[in-house]
């Protein structure tokens, strides 16, 4: 009936042996990581040396020291302040504004969803060039914000210039930027959750501010969690739009961890301190991405089983 | 809705576009402008729109009161689209792969691997870049593109592997099977079954991979000199070198920016699948 | 094509699903794996197919060992319970898989096709994709791609189960003569004992991680191993009440709602002991009062069911009983009844245990004679 009688004659394929497969499949990936790898335990090591790139001849261990003189220099602290002053004002900030905005843009109708669509813009700007941008637009002889801070009667507003506010200016462009990431997060979190609770809710005639901090924001914790954490590990190694913006300064208003570790590195040539300024940065990120992972894989498995 | 809820309403999401969309207006109309719209005070709306930023960006010379000057400007624009498409198709070519030994063939040590090259992704990356110096200098890489192009993976294979495990991950495991067992082998099965099923998948991997590539700033600061740096850096050291010319500097991050608008406006669909890598879908 | 399957074992992660499978499927034989969810009856078929590895024991097929022979050297075909068809191919593509695969040539594997097309009643439709079928046209086309290789050996993992119930009776009446015609060996799942008896040369009942009873369809139905095989055979569901056989002057006999029937003096070893009497809902039966052997019920409810009528009742004891009889036939709907129940089929299960017991004389049932 099947004229399909002919032995069975299968292509010459490269054969894999079952058990080495997904080892094949993945070593590529692998060792390009391994790759990466490497220079994070020379990096280690780095940061237990006494090591500037103008004294090559005086590099030597000197194991924990570096870690143990940041305990005595003030420079290190206000790295380590002005890291978490950045990170805490951008991420708060972002936090209620993209949650405003996504409740505002809750509903799925065509006027929100091009909204939505158009915030995103931002958050598409590398981020090097939005500081760039809103340098030109603070710029004091012809900068757009520099004219309307005059007209509000605020006369040689110096912006990221001055030390008095660099740090809102910077922090300024990082919630230009990823506001609309929190924002987009949120939005997906939303128009996520279960109606039944919302539509029981308003049934029953339950105020709306009642609703929205004992069902909406309850529901939406683990978006909020998610959102924040990415944030808080992104912000807190802030680099592209401080050091486009101020290179840091002015003065050491804005040397967080990572621009104090690279001009450490490129132009006071301290390996060693640069080296383990990373460090710390590292552990402190390390631990908060562990507890991203977590909770994202918690949300990674509920929208697969959604899906 | 009442009426004065609707008109706070539309007034807050107002204020919200002016505050997100205003910079990128400024900079678009700044880019037609000469200097001397741009420095007149009270700044206007209305000006006569000039190509001549674009014009001396494209054919890089620059005409200054001080005389002509050579501009890198379209060489960086070259470098970005080398850098961003090289990267992308090398973290394709070694990530879906990968992606599918996770995602189908669970192996010893599968899922702690896979988180290993998840937590790269939060790693500071100056860490990395710092050693890479040296060592780049040491093993010839300093400053080439295969070199960037390696380092880039940091922020490439990462989304790629995580967004194309989901899509593989969602194709029934029996969609396979039952190709298998029709007497296909595992690579005919991948290439004609799981590959066109996942297609959009590394569709989105690859454009969100590419934005944040494109975007990348730090990874050419630190390896890349003048030759090879793409916009982000390039953008830069334009403003030093180009000192008034904000026209061009303007239509400069307009050029910059307008391909991953595109791409952005294009893969709408992922975004949000791919900015939360995978645990949120859109 | 024979299969053997000896101790097979498989679990997933801490989760035991196989403990020692050891079954024969002899050529040309139609053996039906028939169980609750969860019992290992798709597991073992993939086991089969290859797709999965045992942890333990040996799959034979025509004699030759499995172990490392992937799926696609097996020389199976499967039908999947989700159909699997390719969502990016034609119901023609898909129908050609098992063919394009053995690298046929363009015009052996349009034949191919179109015949097996035919014979499914699905040639109209070979060019539309899966999401363009309806649910029967995707399982005719799964159907049809499993048998496109003309396997020797063909697995069939519940593949009426998502179909709506009149085309789940159609199939059901095609598919016999389907399977007898590809001359294969098959080994098919359902979770539908119906099913089960109109397919089944053989049927292996699998519980708790292995097979419970294996035997012909008549075997399984007559004498189920235990009391939750006889639960699951059989709708409306068997009857299954308590009983201690008592011994009487010169017979055994149980009581039912104080009513004594003899069982037989070869259940003589079941005396005193505490057992489950199961009875079939067909061998319970309307009686006129004082008809021997008959005792009083009350009369539920009544409800139809295909072309019966089922009953519940209760005895005086207030223990539900269940009858069936053809629709139509006459019976008080409520009050009290008097019904006898003929014990000629009738099972006794341990009742700690629930297993089957045996009649001392392999040859003879329960009586049922009126004590």
């Amino acid at each position: 009936m099947v004229a399909a009688s002919a032995p069975v004659r299968h292509k010459r394929g490269f054969k894999v042996s079952k058990r080495w497969l997904p080892y094949v499949l993945s070593l590529p990936a692998l060792l390009t990581c391994i790759g990466i790898l490497i220079p994070f335990f020379t990096a280690v090591a780095y940061s237990l040396q006494r090591y500037r790139l103008s004294q090559p001849w005086a590099r030597e261990w000197n194991w924990g020291q570096n870690y143990l003189n940041f305990m005595s220099d003030p420079a290190f602290w206000n790295t380590l302040k002005v890291s978490l002053s950045y990170a805490f004002l951008a991420v708060t900030l972002e936090l209620l504004l993209g949650l405003g905005i996504a409740l505002l843009l809750q509903r799925r109708t065509r006027f929100n969803n091009t909204v939505s669509i158009m915030l995103l813009m931002p958050l598409m700007t590398a981020p090097a060039l939005a500081a760039l941008m809103w340098k030109l637009m603070t710029n004091p002889g012809f900068g757009i914000l520099s004219y309307y801070a005059s007209l509000l009667g605020i006369e040689d507003m110096r912006w990221a210039s001055s030390p008095a506010t660099a740090m809102f200016t910077v922090v300024l462009v990082d919630i230009w930027v990823y506001t609309p990431f929190i924002m987009i997060l949120l939005l997906a979190g939303l128009r996520s959750l279960p109606r039944q609770p919302f539509e029981a809710a308003e049934l029953d005639g339950v105020p709306r501010w009642f609703v929205f901090w004992r069902i909406t924001l309850p529901m939406l914790t683990p978006f909020l969690l998610t959102a924040t954490l990415f944030r808080v590990i992104e912000s807190i190694q802030q680099f592209d739009i401080i050091y486009a913006m101020t290179q840091g300064g002015p003065g050491d208003t804005l040397t967080v961890f990572q621009v104090e570790a690279y001009l450490n590195f490129f132009q006071s040539t301290n390996v060693g301190r640069s080296a383990a300024l990373l460090m710390i940065l590292w552990a402190i990120t390390y631990f908060l991405s562990n507890l991203f992972i977590k909770n994202w894989l918690r949300l990674r498995e509920k929208a697969r089983g959604e899906a | 809705m009442s009426p004065v809820e609707r008109v706070l309403r539309g007034l807050a999401i107002t204020l919200v576009i002016l505050f997100f969309m205003f910079p990128i207006l400024w900079i678009l109309l700044m880019s037609f402008q000469t200097n001397e719209t741009i420095l007149r005070v009270p700044p206007s709306m209305v000006f006569e729109p000039t190509l001549i930023n674009y014009r001396s960006l494209i054919t890089g010379k620059l005409q200054t009161a001080a005389g002509s000057l050579e501009i890198q400007f379209m060489r960086n624009l070259w470098n970005s689209l080398l850098l961003s498409t090289s990267s992308v198709a090398v973290g394709l070519l070694l990530g879906v792969p990968a992606a599918y030994a996770f995602a189908r063939l669970k192996f010893r040590g599968s899922e702690d691997i896979a988180f290993t090259l998840l937590s790269f992704r939060f790693a500071p990356p100056l860490l990395v870049l710092l050693p890479l110096t040296i060592y780049f200098q040491q093993i010839g890489l300093a400053n080439t593109y295969i070199g960037l192009i390696w380092v880039y993976q940091l922020i490439v294979l990462p989304l790629i592997l995580w967004i194309v495990r989901g899509y593989f991950e969602d194709i029934p495991a029996d969609v396979e099977y039952a190709y298998r067992i029709a007497g296909h082998s595992w690579f005919a099965t991948f290439r004609k079954i799981a590959l066109p099923l996942a297609k959009p998948g590394i569709a989105a991997a690859g454009l969100l991979a590419f934005i944040f590539a494109w975007n990348n700033f730090i990874f050419a600061l630190v390896l890349a000199s003048a030759d090879k740096q793409p916009v982000t850096v390039g953008a830069l050291a334009f403003v030093t070198a180009s000192g008034i010319q904000y026209g061009q500097i303007a239509a400069g991050i307009v050029l910059s920016i307008a391909p991953t608008f595109a791409l952005a406006i294009y893969a709408q669909r992922y975004l949000v699948e791919g900015l939360s890598l995978g645990a949120v879908k859109g | 094509m024979s299969l053997e399957l000896t101790e097979v074992v498989k679990s997933f992660k801490d989760d035991l699903v196989l403990d020692g499978v050891t079954l024969t499927v002899d050529k040309g034989q139609t053996l039906v794996l028939f169980g609750p969810s969860g019992a290992g009856k798709t597991v073992l078929l993939r086991l089969v197919a290859g797709v999965i590895e045992p942890d333990a024991g040996r799959i034979l097929i025509d004699g030759k060992d499995m172990r490392g022979v992937e799926p696609e050297y097996r020389g199976v075909g499967m039908a999947f319970q989700n159909f699997a068809l390719f969502p990016h191919m034609s119901a023609m593509e898909n129908i050609a898989s098992p063919l394009t695969a053995r690298q046929l040539g363009a015009s052996a594997i349009r034949s191919g096709v179109d015949a097996l097309a035919r014979l499914l009643k699905i040639d109209h439709v070979l060019t539309h994709y899966p999401r363009e079928l309806s649910n029967g046209q995707k399982q005719r086309t799964a159907l049809a791609r499993a048998l496109a290789g003309q396997p020797e050996l063909l697995l069939l993992d519940d593949p009426l189960r998502n179909v709506d119930a009149k085309l789940r009776f159609e199939m059901r009446l095609e598919l016999p003569r389907l399977l007898k015609s590809q001359n294969a060996t098959v080994v098919y799942v359902t979770q539908d004992y119906k099913e089960a008896m109109a397919l089944g040369d053989r049927i292996a009942v699998m519980n708790h991680q292995g097979i419970q009873q294996y035997g012909t369809p008549e075997d399984i139905y007559m004498r189920p191993a235990h009391s939750d095989i006889a639960r699951l055979f059989g709708d409306p569901v068997i009857n299954l009440l308590d009983v201690v056989p008592e011994r009487s002057a010169n017979d055994v006999m149980i009581r039912l709602s104080g009513q004594p029937l003899t069982i037989g003096e070869h259940y003589a070893h079941t005396v005193s002991m505490p057992c489950v009497l199961g009875v079939r809902p067909e061998a319970v039966q309307f009686a006129d009062e004082g008809t021997p052997g008959s005792f009083p019920v009350k009369v539920e409810a009544e409800t139809p069911l295909n072309e019966k009528t089922v009953t519940l009742m209760l005895t005086a004891g207030n223990r539900e009983i269940m009858m069936s009889r053809p629709a139509g036939t006459p019976g008080p709907a409520t009050g009290t009844a008097h019904i006898t129940v003929d014990l000629h089929n009738a099972v006794l299960f341990d009742h700690g245990t629930g297993t089957l017991i045996e009649s001392s004389n392999s040859k003879t049932g329960l009586h049922g004679e009126v004590a």
